[in-house]
């Protein structure tokens, strides 16, 4: 395997993580909240669309339709009936929500692995056509299609931000809910706008990435781990940073067990983390604000 | 009226039950078997406690505790000859020191990103037990242990069992005592007003460090406990599987008091293990019992057993 590809291989885990971050971004911009059930809802578009093809016979991109939608009511869900009833109860406090997230994301999990078996299924490519192939270095079509993916993606969601009317709400709410609310803004609904939005996204970029190594009910976890990372070293500066946290984390995912082999790259995300959260706990990029 | 010793109203009761627990077991092998994972669970739980319940922050390393806790019963048996009793004080010891070093490299974090640091500890402790070939024997892990030696008295399983209740009923006591002590106000308000109990001249991250491994210590003790019970243990013996169920033991059982980690687990291990009927979905049931409980019922069981109790006692307790 040449070293491209290996850099191709890095950048395709960056997208992904940066997609997860960027779903994490849009909560968090929106709802101020780090919504960790993103990474179970990207399981849930993975798996569900794998089952649904596999056991039910259906089209792929009917399933592929039906496991979109399921992860944005999940997400929706989690909104409505979890994050808001537990955040108007316990105010301010981290911890009432941080515990309800996890309970959340350990319901999907389960819930994942009851309707959808707990083995891990392959992933199903949405579209066939010939690797492309530069040189000695071969794009798969899943590749292709989640690098495209991403591209758009980051730039519909910096434009949506920038130039509509639900962007700067999305803006103005997270930045202060409070004066938000006072100004009679739609508060709750530009909040459930940011959790549907990312979870749509959230499901697409499970599905696409399913094909690399597959989609388990457990894969969830993980998955939020990485997009929380990846949304932590970027930063909240730009809607570009999570994927530039995205892409450095997907350098180190692949480049660290090339050179130290086994599961090196678990202690190198936790070093990562560890060296992030102590000395630049605001990321790469940080919003500056004019005094 | 007569002085009565705090925290005993908890203790009698949670005899009982065990008392009751015990009789039902008897000699049925499975039903000893979830026994001492109940106990395990409590103890994870247990661990939880102080640094979660008490101090306020959510660290989720408690499966390398236990591992740890379980490793120390492993090695100790098969690469030394010492007494296995040692296993029980060296684990909880290097789980303190291990629980500490963490809490200085993330002594600056709280909420998710502290939450997410401990969950990435957690994987990496277990890469680190599948890495470490030569030592931790891999993914295999260690199995074959020796049996309890007390000078020539080797407890049956049975024992094992009674001991394992009564080791959770001491530690849910003494837990149940801390929380009272004027130690456990100072760390219950540093959890609500951490910046007044710095100005009253507490150290706060000190107090944090030592929840911390008052905490790790008790998961090591459980984890040694199942190795011992299960004859073997392996990297995946203690998953996060195990460290979300902790989490939620407390909210279910009731957090008011450590007594309800140890009902929480109990509820834990019968709907997940000793449920044929929802055998595959014990699980999923219990999460989304968990959800339930946290939007409609916040203080759980026991709070709502007491709250009962104060009705028809007619006063308050």
């Amino acid at each position: 395997m040449g070293q491209l590809q290996l850099w191709l291989s890095a950048l395709e885990m960056g997208c992904f993580f940066g997609l997860l971050a960027l779903a994490y971004y849009l909560v968090l911009v929106g709802a101020g909240f780090f919504n960790f059930a993103i990474g179970t809802y990207a399981m849930v578009g993975g798996l569900c669309t794998s089952y649904l093809v596999l056991y039910e016979d259906m089209n792929v991109w009917a399933a592929a339709a039906v496991a979109v939608l399921a992860s944005a009511a999940l997400a929706a869900v989690t909104e409505l009936a979890v994050v808001r009833q537990v955040q108007r109860r316990s105010g301010r406090g981290e911890l009432p929500a941080l515990v309800a997230v996890a309970a959340v994301l350990f319901a999907i999990q389960q819930l994942g692995g009851y309707l959808f078996g707990y083995t891990t299924l392959p992933g199903q490519n949405l579209a066939t056509f010939d690797p492309v192939s530069i040189g000695d270095t071969v794009a798969q079509p899943s590749t292709v299609l989640l690098l495209g993916f991403t591209v758009v993606a980051f730039a519909a969601a910096a434009a949506w931000i920038r130039y509509t009317r639900t962007g700067r709400l999305l803006r103005a709410v997270g930045d202060s809910t409070h004066a938000a609310g006072l100004l009679g803004l739609p508060v709750n609904r530009v909040r459930l706008i940011a959790f549907l939005l990312s979870g749509l996204l959230a499901g697409i970029t499970g599905l696409l990435f399913a094909p690399k190594a597959g989609v388990s009910s457990l894969s969830g976890l993980s998955w939020a781990l990485s997009g929380f990372l990846a949304m932590v070293v970027g930063g909240t500066g730009s809607v570009w940073a999570p994927l530039a946290g995205g892409v450095l984390l997907g350098l180190v995912e692949v480049f660290v067990p090339y050179y130290f082999g086994g599961q090196s790259h678990v202690y190198g995300l936790l070093l990562v983390a560890l060296l992030f959260f102590a000395f630049k706990p605001s990321g790469l990029f940080v919003r500056r604000i004019r005094a | 009226m007569k002085q009565r010793v705090p925290g005993s109203v908890g203790l009698i009761c949670g005899v009982v039950v065990a008392a009751l627990i015990l009789l039902w077991v008897g000699a049925d092998g499975y039903r000893q078997t979830l026994v001492t994972t109940t106990a395990t669970y409590a103890l994870v739980a247990l661990g939880m406690y102080v640094p979660y319940l008490m101090a306020g922050s959510l660290s989720m390393a408690y499966g390398a505790y236990a591992g740890i806790g379980g490793y120390a019963v492993g090695l100790l048996s098969t690469r030394t000859g010492l007494p296995l009793v040692l296993a029980w004080i060296a684990g909880p010891v290097v789980a303190a020191a291990v629980a500490v070093l963490l809490g200085l490299a993330t002594r600056r974090l709280s909420g998710f990103f502290l939450a997410a640091v401990t969950l990435l500890f957690g994987m990496a402790f277990t890469a680190l037990l599948v890495d470490a070939e030569g030592l931790s024997g891999g993914s295999g892990g260690l199995g074959s242990l020796r049996k309890l030696n007390f000078f020539g008295w080797e407890p049956s399983h049975y024992q094992v069992v009674i001991g394992s209740v009564v080791v959770v009923c001491g530690i849910a006591f003494l837990l149940d005592r801390l929380r009272m002590s004027p130690w456990g106000v100072v760390v219950r308000t540093m959890r609500d007003a951490p910046r007044a109990v710095e100005a009253a001249g507490v150290r706060v991250p000190v107090m944090n460090l030592v929840a911390l491994a008052i905490g790790a210590a008790i998961a090591a003790v459980g984890g040694g406990l199942f190795t011992y019970s299960a004859g073997s243990v392996t990297p995946d013996t203690f998953t996060l599987n195990l460290v979300f169920l902790a989490i939620f033991m407390p909210l279910i059982g009731g957090s008011a008091t450590p007594w309800g980690a140890v009902l929480g687990a109990v509820i834990a291990v019968e709907l997940t293990l000793n449920f044929p009927v929802i055998e595959t979905s014990g699980t999923l049931i219990l999460a989304l019992g968990v959800l339930v409980i946290l939007l409609l019922a916040p203080q759980g069981v026991i709070g709502y057993a007491a709250r009962l109790a104060r009705l028809v006692g007619g006063r308050r307790g």
